[in-house]
């Protein structure tokens, strides 16, 4: 019955996403109970230990070890947390803004409108990981200036989606009724319309969160990102690309770690967005 | 089309533009760090050094100043002196421009080119295998980190398998001569089918990387909107009226399911723009993009803000071509 | 039928050219594109190492580093403040004109002159210390007078080169930007920016300095430089035997490069001193005991070893082992960590520091080598990673002096201690970021900058570097090679420490 609800996809393959994604967060809170060695004990003369399946590599450092001999699957289970709390935090915060924004720049209209879109229309004018990497030049490195980085541009997603809903909800009936009623602006906003657009908000924030994982990786790729030795995914990579010729691991298994997640949180996504698209039964 | 609201659309270019310089100027200036011991950095220079270098950069003048000199010479094109290459903005960036504009055309044809005609069949024989496994590669399009991709197929085809070469955008044997700067145009100008296929083999894995991302979403959108119109009451009546099923898709459907996916498309070529940097720095492309982030790094302000202007420009014209579009396609809207 | 034929054929001879090399061609896989093709015009030691191909200087260096005459005959010192240069007669331009002194006199004075250069000033200026002007005596000799006693002058000649006097007067600062006119081996063919630049023998070469002995005839033709910034994919070029020569190779391919049947390792001992600057003025690095002690508590044999491959070599003090006045008898700070856990415990601290350690990026891996081991031995050492400029700003001899520790270095291509010594050990050096002071120090090297006898002056600075053993104001590290890979096919070349690419006498068969 699910996989007719949900259609193309099969239900089985949307249930393993959400596990994947449940697992991955799993991974990240219980990261100290799960990982087998602390992520930043560095042991020199593991350096660029292979794999356990290959020859010189071992059981006890299943993923092999990195540049500095430290254990990539631990380090991979502690990036989990970098990664999932970038993408909750900016996208949270994103569209917090932007559903404000939005509904106030949809609603109120004049220059209220104007002067939001307008930002929106300079924002738009950037490209998204220079301007990122611009900020994080004026801000300094770490993860919460990456997390306002990347915020400053992802608040307009939210924001266009909200305004054109609330650009239509506004001549619907029930608005009308309510401003008839003599409602305040803000309780409209808040009570009517809000509560109507509130689906296409959530379904863009959940694809945008797969976005903001991969935008955090490629910036913590490029340098910009985590102090040491806080091990995140994208900067594992960039690590690891020094020795791709002929230590792959290193670079590979975050790589998929990241493929991984956005995968799921994609196929989860999909089928959540499947479900609630009402032609989807004919 | 009115020109009136033509021109006025083109007219909201400016303060677009104005905002996009006052921005790039505050976030260049309030960034630490200074281009001039930067330059000098690790060369043992004395502190004066320093100081005769800011001085000969122009950076001893107020903010205001530096602002008002560089609005009022980019009016006339004047972009000024690069920092660090000391010759001027608008000359390194042309020099540099082609290959980005070649990369980024062939990564958004590849992409229409596959993402059309999946979308189209994935939505014309729903729940098919053609379907499915659309849906399932676009899912993977999007969720590849194009860092990583890019790496994993610079090792697979061009090390192990030495299919295809390993960076650059052509070789200098295979040369062709120079007419417009793009390499593809003047291959094809000049007759010369080996510098086409060296330079399509250079181009082939960077335009791989950047377009998987695009033609997954353009799949994607272009399914969707296609699965719209099929539905829509018009298609129903000329089925009803005995038209192909064939003509109906030519002749109908298609136009109209294509705007969305042109829109996409315009607003995608922006992310284009930007997601250059990490695969020019991974397939050694020679790139407007990996020079623009190295700027950055380097506080090589007058080329980062005319770059950024130049992006910002340039993402609103297509985007306006777009609508453009948009109407010729479906001449039911009204601009 | 036939159109598909051709369609093949194309693409086989592509294909073709895509993996062979003409034989008398070289192709070099350089890390960074040239900013310009003004000698005078930039501050890039990639650049200068690629425009050494095309331009000669008044003096270079041989293979062994040692200073010999291009395209003079040889310089004299009239007084402390006049030395005076005489013309090689019988060098060309690739333009066909013939070098003469007016063009020696116009190459310094437009790098003098402030705004000579289309209104920019040369911003290699002050490479040339306190050099006031540069005059033409006669047709053979030019002049140079200083303001300050300079000996050092010869060695820092290296670092310019000759331009031709009316053909920069032509082209102006935009034509000597993106055209080049010198007097070297090879000449300018085709400059694709970003990606390649392609050179020319220049048969009326007139032989480089007559000290370096030619290796045997000139076999390339065509020099090709790929720009691949892209360390892997330079090495994976190299491997894939689409280039010649790769500079900046690191160390972990080492092995992949010596396994390849193509391919071979090539090094020479760099001139960057790399330390790890201590805060002297704050605790707990103000004890001289607990910089003793973590300089004890670091194994920098293995971290040589695991992370450089075992190309650098372990210094106790500043200078290099090839530098003049290098003190050979310096003690070790052995790697101890029992000595160093007393040395701690003496000084107060039982129970370990908690220390921070600044790097830039590109020290990111080795600093936080550094840090594991440090930990182990009771310093408690984390890493904070920080943009170049920012790092360094924070560590100016100017700033607050907030910070704990820095892994940094310097560099001495010159080779000679007042280009090191000076600026990162004197009080108040602008390189002096340990912000270490003692008045002994100071006046050993102000003697030797002044002192002109050889031996007199060696053994001033050989003082020095005791002083600074005892002291240790750093934690000592390491010097490492400059790492080059090359295909086994090639001939006539050997690396040089300055960077230089040194083609003239390369052969690939």
């Amino acid at each position: 019955m699910i996989s007719r609800l949900l259609g193309l996809l099969p239900g089985w393959l949307a249930r393993l996403a959400v596990l994947t994604i449940l697992g991955f967060v799993v991974m990240a809170v219980f990261a100290p109970l799960i990982a087998p060695w602390d992520p930043s004990a560095t042991d020199l003369f593991r350096r660029l230990q292979p794999p356990a399946w290959m020859p010189d590599g071992g059981w006890d450092y299943p993923l092999g070890c990195d540049a500095l001999g430290r254990d990539i699957l631990s380090r991979i289970i502690y990036g989990a947390r970098v990664s999932i709390f970038t993408g909750i935090v900016v996208v949270s915060l994103a569209t917090l803004v932007g559903v404000v924004a939005g509904l106030a720049a949809g609603y109120i209209r004049g220059p209220v409108d104007a002067a939001i879109s307008f930002l929106v229309d300079v924002l738009l004018g950037f490209p998204y990981l220079i301007f990122a990497v611009g900020l994080m030049a004026m801000m300094g490195p770490g993860i919460a200036n990456l997390v306002l980085a990347l915020a400053y541009k992802e608040w307009i997603v939210p924001c266009r989606v909200v305004r054109g809903e609330t650009l239509a909800a506004r001549e619907t009936e029930y608005v009308e009724a309510a401003r008839a009623l003599g409602a305040s602006s803000a309780t409209i906003m808040g009570r009517e319309i809000l509560p109507n657009i509130l689906s296409p908000v959530i379904v863009v924030a959940t694809v945008r969160i797969a976005q903001v994982i991969i935008l955090e990786a490629s910036l913590s790729f490029l340098g910009l990102g985590v102090q040491p030795p806080t091990p995140s995914w994208g900067s594992m990579v960039a690590d690891g690309r020094a020795f791709i010729l002929d230590a792959w691991w290193v670079s590979t298994f975050p790589g998929l770690a990241i493929l991984l997640l956005v995968l799921a949180i994609n196929v989860a996504s999909q089928a959540v967005r499947d479900a609630l698209d009402p032609h989807f039964h004919d | 089309m009115k020109p009136i609201l033509l021109l006025q659309r083109l007219l909201h270019l400016i303060p677009v533009l104005f905002g996009v310089t006052v921005i790039v100027f505050l976030m260049m200036s309030l960034t630490p760090g200074d281009p001039a011991e930067i330059m000098l950095a690790n060369q043992n220079a004395s502190p004066e050094a320093v100081v005769s270098l800011r001085h000969d950069m122009g950076l001893d003048r107020t903010l205001s100043a530096r602002f008002v000199s560089f609005a009022t010479n980019a009016m006339v094109g004047d972009f000024g002196v690069s920092l660090f290459h000391r010759r001027p903005v608008a000359a390194v960036i042309a020099e540099r421009l082609p290959a980005t504009i070649e990369l980024s055309i062939a990564a958004l044809l590849l992409a229409l080119l596959v993402a059309i005609p999946l979308g189209v069949v994935a939505a014309v024989h729903r729940g098919g295998v053609v379907d499915r496994l659309a849906t399932v590669g676009a899912l993977f399009g999007v969720s590849l980190p194009g860092f990583w991709f890019g790496i994993l197929l610079l090792i697979g085809f061009a090390v192990q398998l030495r299919w295809l070469p390993v960076s650059g955008a052509i070789d200098f044997a295979s040369q062709p001569p120079h007419v417009t700067g793009f390499l593809i145009i003047d291959s094809v100008i000049s007759l010369r089918l080996d510098s086409l296929a060296n330079t399509l083999a250079h181009l082939l894995l960077p335009a791989v990387t950047l377009g998987l991302p695009m033609a997954a979403i353009l799949m994607r959108v272009t399914r969707a909107s296609m699965l719209d119109v099929l539905r829509q009451d018009y298609i129903v009546f000329a089925e009803a009226k005995g038209l192909t099923r064939r003509r109906i898709l030519a002749l109908h459907a298609l136009k109209n399911a294509l705007l969305p996916t042109v829109t996409v498309a315009a607003i995608e070529t922006g992310s284009l723009l930007g997601g250059n940097m990490v695969v020019e720095t991974v397939f050694g492309w020679p790139g407007l993009g990996r020079l623009v982030v190295e700027s950055i790094f380097v506080r090589n302000y007058p080329l980062v803000q005319a770059a950024v202007l130049l992006y910002a420009v340039t993402y609103v014209l297509v985007n306006f071509l777009a609508d453009l579009l948009y109407t010729v396609l479906n001449p039911r809207v009204r601009m | 039928m036939r159109l598909k034929r051709l369609v093949i054929a194309a693409f086989a001879a592509a294909g073709l050219q895509l993996a062979e090399a003409q034989p008398a061609e070289l192709r070099i896989g350089f890390t960074l594109d040239p900013l310009t093709l003004d000698p005078a015009n930039h501050r890039s030691r990639e650049t200068e190492s690629v425009l050494r191909t095309m331009y000669n200087g008044l003096v270079a260096h041989d293979p062994a580093m040692k200073l010999v005459p291009e395209v003079i005959e040889g310089w004299s010192w009239i007084d402390p403040q006049t030395m005076d240069v005489k013309v090689r007669q019988g060098v060309t331009f690739h333009s066909g004109e013939p070098m003469t002194a007016d063009d020696v006199v116009y190459t310094f004075t437009r790098i003098l002159t402030d705004g000579a250069i289309g209104g920019q000033t040369s911003p290699r200026k002050s490479l040339l210390g306190p050099t006031k002007s540069v005059l033409r005596v006669d047709a053979a000799t030019v002049r140079f007078l200083l303001s300050d006693p300079w000996p050092v002058l010869p060695a820092m000649l290296t670092f310019q080169e000759v331009v031709s006097k009316s053909f920069a007067e032509k082209a102006g600062a935009a034509g000597m930007a993106t055209q080049e006119n010198g007097t070297g081996p090879f000449k300018l063919v085709q400059w694709r920016r970003g990606d390649s630049l392609v050179l020319e023998r220049f048969p009326a070469y007139f032989g480089g300095a007559p000290a370096i002995a030619e290796a045997g005839k000139a076999c390339i033709d065509r020099v090709v430089i790929k720009i691949i910034p892209e360390n892997a994919s330079r090495v994976a070029a190299l491997l894939a035997g689409d280039v010649d020569i790769v500079n900046e190779l690191p160390a972990h391919d080492i092995r992949s490069v010596e396994a390849n049947r193509n391919t071979k390792v090539m090094a020479v001992n760099g001139t960057r001193t790399f330390f790890v600057a201590l805060n002297n003025t704050r605790k707990p690095f103000d004890d001289v005991r607990v910089r003793r002690a973590a300089n004890h508590a670091l194994n920098r044999q293995l971290i040589i070893d695991k992370l450089l491959n075992g190309r650098a070599e372990r210094l106790n003090g500043v200078m290099s082992p090839a530098a003049f006045g290098f003190n050979p008898s310096l003690t070790e700070y052995t790697y101890d960590v029992k000595t160093a856990k007393a040395l701690l415990t003496e000084a107060g601290y039982a129970n370990g520091i908690d220390v921070t350690l600044d790097a830039d990026g590109p020290q990111k891996e080795t600093a936080e080598a550094i840090a594991a081991l440090l930990t182990q031995a009771g310093i408690r050492t984390k890493v904070a990673v920080g943009e170049g400029s920012q790092v360094r700003a924070k560590w100016a001899p100017t700033s607050k002096r907030e910070g704990d520790m820095w892994i940094t270095s310097w560099g001495n291509g010159s080779l000679d201690p007042t280009d090191i010594f000076e600026p990162t050990l004197q009080t108040d050096g602008r390189g002096n970021s340990a912000f270490y002071s003692n008045t002994e120090l100071d006046g050993l090297l102000a003697a030797g900058r002044r002192e002109t006898d050889t031996a007199k002056r060696a053994a001033l600075y050989q003082q020095a570097q005791a002083i600074v053993n005892r002291d240790a104001p750093w934690i000592f590290l390491w010097l490492p090679q400059d790492l080059y890979g090359v295909s086994a096919r090639l001939t006539g070349w050997a690396p040089a420490a300055s960077g230089w690419l040194n083609l003239r006498d390369a052969c690939v068969q």
